[in-house]
């Protein structure tokens, strides 16, 4: 390696330290690969005693915006280093997580549904609001396992150079005769038996409980324009720069993100979207114990952080309080502001708790037949 | 020193291997076994479903399916490579060496990678070929099957190259010289006598072949779309993501079954230690 | 070498498939010079950054060093292991050599899933008696890697013992040397290339390992492939195509001087 791209590396990964992005043992690996430990020991970084926080989320973008609102700060004020892995809190994920006697995961940015049936099951740490200030968010939002990280939703998204007009409803994105290309959806369910049900023409209030073999009918209907079904947020953005597919149900945050690098070549809305908050959970047994994670927790649930990720990334505030401090260009992009709320409508909480393994597997296996 | 201590000696060095094997890979194994009739609860239902759901068997029927297919084309593109690796000049050999070396060397992720990039809707093939005017608008090549098949395909070609080269070795060019002396046609030496000497290779290769995609799952994984699922990724998805362990593990020991009768039909068939050689 | 040569038609098919052969790798090439954050082919807008973030990133090079670490181990444990096991059944076989060397060959034999879904149990299981040695640690995935590859490690190893002269270990024994002294000093001198072979053979196979490594690892041991796969399927990033450069880069490098010391050797060659 040539000594000042050495030198560049270094002080990058010493500048990174300091803001707290990177833990003690990542810092010495890459240090080591550098050849530069004596330069590493001389740098005086103050490690934390505690052992680093992983927080895991959906992957992408999503893991420098939730730096840049939420755990640089946290480190800075706590001295407790965040690790930030993106590889999908799927409830099957963190069952496997348990099942293999070390967990690794303490914190996961997981679905409210998941975070209640696992904690039902004795998998998650039940929250100590103690150290969480519940009144931050809703009540309807604070359960015993997961206490509401932020919103988002499901949207419509579009190329424009594939139609002149905006396709509205599920039964336009059905409509591969006015709006011709390929079509992807979520993988791991959430939203698209929904879709089916009100391209099929099922009513809003008659959705739940979901009736499933209808919704898998319709599935079938579309499945030869389906291109794929995107499991993580940056393959959905993937397919949309690539110009593989003309529309597709995926994350408000990354048509958000879309919209600007293809400088509004990729549109969306709100209408019919499907929103739901997503939950902070914590793993039992989980590494990094209670008593960090709790913080963080409460840490993230500051208005100001929320605000942050909303600018960045296009995630709903979940604390009521962060409302006021929304910049008004930044207004119609919150998906749980009172006017996009009326737009869309909540996916059912308590039906995917009670159902979603079974019916999951159902669908993966139809899905990919 | 004394005999006991030399069959000592004997016995620590022949051991330390099956050992290891026997604890850590067959004793788990049996835990697999245990897994796939007690997840998740005790009786053959993982059995029973694995019979009739026809969900299952879609999944089960196209790896097969592609697996064959894979195997086929594989072996074709081996074939020609070996054939024209032995009948060429040196010049010659190095470039195939090179073009069959190059890939087996390289990690299936990379591989993978650039088929991903290579066949796109705006990729590298769909771009040549609207440059040539072969099509209008860009073919779908990738995120379905078809793209998991080229992909194995490029995976397997050299898999296939070494034991065809290995087979064909064995074959006298002395009597395909005087074949074509006595009049015979390129095209009637290669079908009446090259072909059926190589045949035993080809069976080799081809259960070789198509034994190593049963068990894959990098490339459908990726290239697939979540529509061209295959046992490996459905036993993967089984694992993670759906949580159901005893489905997954009754499908393990489905896939052990098959493998060993391909395995048997290697053994018996054809001489497998001319495959290694 | 053969007189009998391939036809025209047989040799434009095969540049064909050669074509198809170098295809995947030669596209890679001019993605990661993209000067945009996402994957595309550069336009005008050549760039270095995802090389420069390949090497400033921690979790790239935390990557790079522990499948280092554990490419080493493994080859190494794998090596000598199978060169004991081939050792031992050269001085002596009995009717339970064939088994086994059948059970050496499982492994191999076994899909790749299956072998993954094992070594999770064995994993997982070490996992609740020593938590630092199974799931996700690194002895762990040394272990389950070491298993994977030693089938090779046999076939090779016993490739080269084939190839030695019994008489030698006779001559040795005749001398009152025991098993122990013919094995350092007489047998192991002359298997010293085919371990080093073997060695490099089980680094390439383990440093390259994917579907066990998924399985048994999560967090704590991410190993070069397994990062590339996190960039793969959980965010298509420029940078795989930076580090895919680069070890093809390697690996051509290594071909090509291995075919030029061949030429080499071959014209030195008299006759």
């Amino acid at each position: 390696m040539h000594q000042s791209h050495q030198q560049d590396c270094l002080e990058l990964l010493v500048e990174k330290a300091r803001r707290g992005q990177i833990d003690r043992r990542s810092f010495l690996k890459a240090a080591g690969m550098l050849a530069a430990l004596p330069l590493a020991a001389r740098s005086g970084i103050g490690w934390a005693q505690d052992r680093p926080i992983v927080i895991v989320n959906w992957g992408g973008d999503a893991i420098d915006a939730y730096r840049r609102a939420w755990t640089e700060q946290f480190s800075r004020e706590t001295g407790i280093a965040v690790q930030i892995d993106g590889s999908g809190p799927t409830e099957g994920a963190i069952r496997a997580q348990i099942a293999s006697g070390r967990p690794s995961w303490d914190v996961v940015d997981a679905e409210p549904f998941t975070s209640l049936t696992l904690g039902r099951e004795g998998m998650m740490r039940p929250l100590d609001y103690s150290l969480i200030e519940r009144a931050k968010v809703n009540e309807e939002f604070a359960t015993d396992y997961g206490v509401a990280s932020y919103l988002y939703s499901y949207v419509i998204a579009w190329d424009k150079e594939r139609f002149e007009e905006t396709p509205r409803t599920w039964a336009d994105f059905w409509d591969v005769e006015r709006f011709p290309g390929k079509r992807t959806m979520y993988k791991w369910m959430n939203g698209v038996l929904e879709a089916a049900l009100l391209a099929d023409g099922v009513a809003v209030a008659d959705l739940y409980p979901l009736d499933i073999a209808r919704a898998m009918d319709k599935l079938d209907e579309l499945r030869p324009h389906i291109l794929a079904y995107w499991g993580s947020g940056a393959e959905s953005q993937q397919l949309f720069l690539d110009g593989e597919v003309s529309m597709g149900q995926i994350w408000n945050t990354r048509a958000i993100v879309l919209d600007r690098d293809t400088e509004g070549r990729v549109g969306w809305h709100y209408d019919n979207a499907c929103v739901t908050p997503s939950s902070w959970a914590v793993l039992n047994d989980n590494p990094a114990g209670a008593d960090s994670t709790m913080r963080f927790i409460d840490h993230a649930l500051e208005p100001e952080g929320q605000v942050e990720l909303l600018k960045l990334l296009g995630n709903g505030p979940s604390n009521p309080a962060a409302a006021a401090m929304i910049p008004e260009e930044l207004v119609e992009l919150n998906c749980g502001s009172e006017e996009n709320l009326a737009k869309q409508f909540k996916l059912d909480i308590e039906w995917y708790a009670d159902h979603y393994g079974s019916v999951l597997d159902d669908f993966l296996t139809r899905t990919g037949a | 020193m004394t005999r006991m201590s030399e069959r000592w000696q004997h016995r620590l060095l022949l051991w330390p291997l099956p050992a290891v094997l026997l604890l850590c890979y067959v004793l788990p194994f049996a835990g697999i076994a245990v897994w796939s009739v007690t997840l998740p609860e005790p009786g053959m239902a993982n059995y029973a479903r694995l019979a009739t759901d026809g969900a299952i068997h879609a999944v089960l029927w196209r790896t097969l399916y592609l697996c064959a297919t894979v195997g086929v084309l594989a072996l074709l593109l081996a074939f020609l490579m070996a054939y024209c690796w032995l009948y060429s000049s040196p010049g010659w050999q190095r470039w195939v060496e090179l073009c069959v070396f190059l890939p087996f060397w390289i990690s299936v992720l990379v591989r993978t990678f650039g088929w991903l990039i290579a066949l796109r809707s705006n990729g590298l093939v769909n771009g040549w070929l609207e440059a040539l005017g072969v099509i209008d608008s860009p073919l779908a090549l990738t995120r379905n099957s078809l793209g998991v098949v080229i992909a194995m395909v490029h995976f397997m070609v050299p898999f296939a190259f070494f034991p065809l080269v290995s087979s064909m070795r064995q074959i006298d060019d002395r009597v395909l010289l005087a074949a074509r002396g006595l009049g015979a046609s390129r095209l009637r030496v290669f079908v009446s006598i090259f072909l059926p000497q190589t045949l035993p290779g080809l069976l080799g290769a081809f259960i070789m072949v198509f034994v190593f995609c049963l068990g894959f799952f990098v490339i459908p994984a990726i290239l697939g779309g979540g529509q061209t699922v295959m046992a490996a990724e459905y036993v993967f998805l089984q694992m993670f993501q759906t949580y159901n362990w005893g489905i997954g593990a009754a499908i393990c020991m489905l896939m052990l079954v098959l493998v060993s009768g391909l395995v048997w039909i290697l053994l018996r068939f054809s001489r497998v230690e001319r495959l290694v050689g | 070498m053969n007189i009998y040569r391939a036809g025209w038609l047989a040799k434009l098919l095969a540049l064909v498939t050669m074509g198809f052969l170098m295809l995947p790798l030669i596209a890679v090439i001019p993605v990661s010079f993209t000067g945009k954050r996402y994957l595309s082919m550069p336009e005008g807008d050549w760039s270095l950054r995802h090389y420069a973030t390949l090497l400033s990133s921690p979790e790239w090079l935390g990557s790079l060093l522990h499948s280092s670490v554990v490419a080493v181990c493994a080859a190494l444990l794998a090596t000598l292991l199978a060169t004991a096991f081939v050792i031992a059944i050269w001085y002596r076989s009995s009717a339970w050599t064939r088994w086994l060397i059948g059970l050496c060959m499982l492994p191999l034999i076994v899909p790749p899933v299956v072998s993954a879904m094992v070594l999770y149990f064995m994993t997982t299981r070490i996992s609740r008696i020593a938590p630092g040695l199974g799931y996700d640690s690194l002895p762990g995935v040394i272990l389950a890697h070491t298993l994977l590859i030693v089938p090779f490690g046999v076939i090779n190893m016993l490739v080269a013992i084939s190839r030695i002269d019994r008489r030698i270990e006779l001559a040795s024994r005749n001398l009152g040397a025991s098993m122990w002294q013919t094995t350092w000093m007489v047998i192991l001198p002359n298997l010293r290339l085919a371990m080093v072979t073997t060695f490099l053979l089980c680094f390439v196979l383990s440093w390259e390992e994917i579907a066990v490594t998924l399985f048994i690892t999560s967090w704590e041991v991410v190993t070069l492939p397994r990062q590339i796969w996190g960039g793969l399927r959980d965010n298509v990033d420029p940078v795989v195509a930076a580090i895919s450069t680069l070890l093809i880069g390697i690996v051509l490098l290594l071909l090509l001087t291995r075919m030029a010391v061949n030429s080499w050797r071959d014209a030195r060659r008299p006759g």
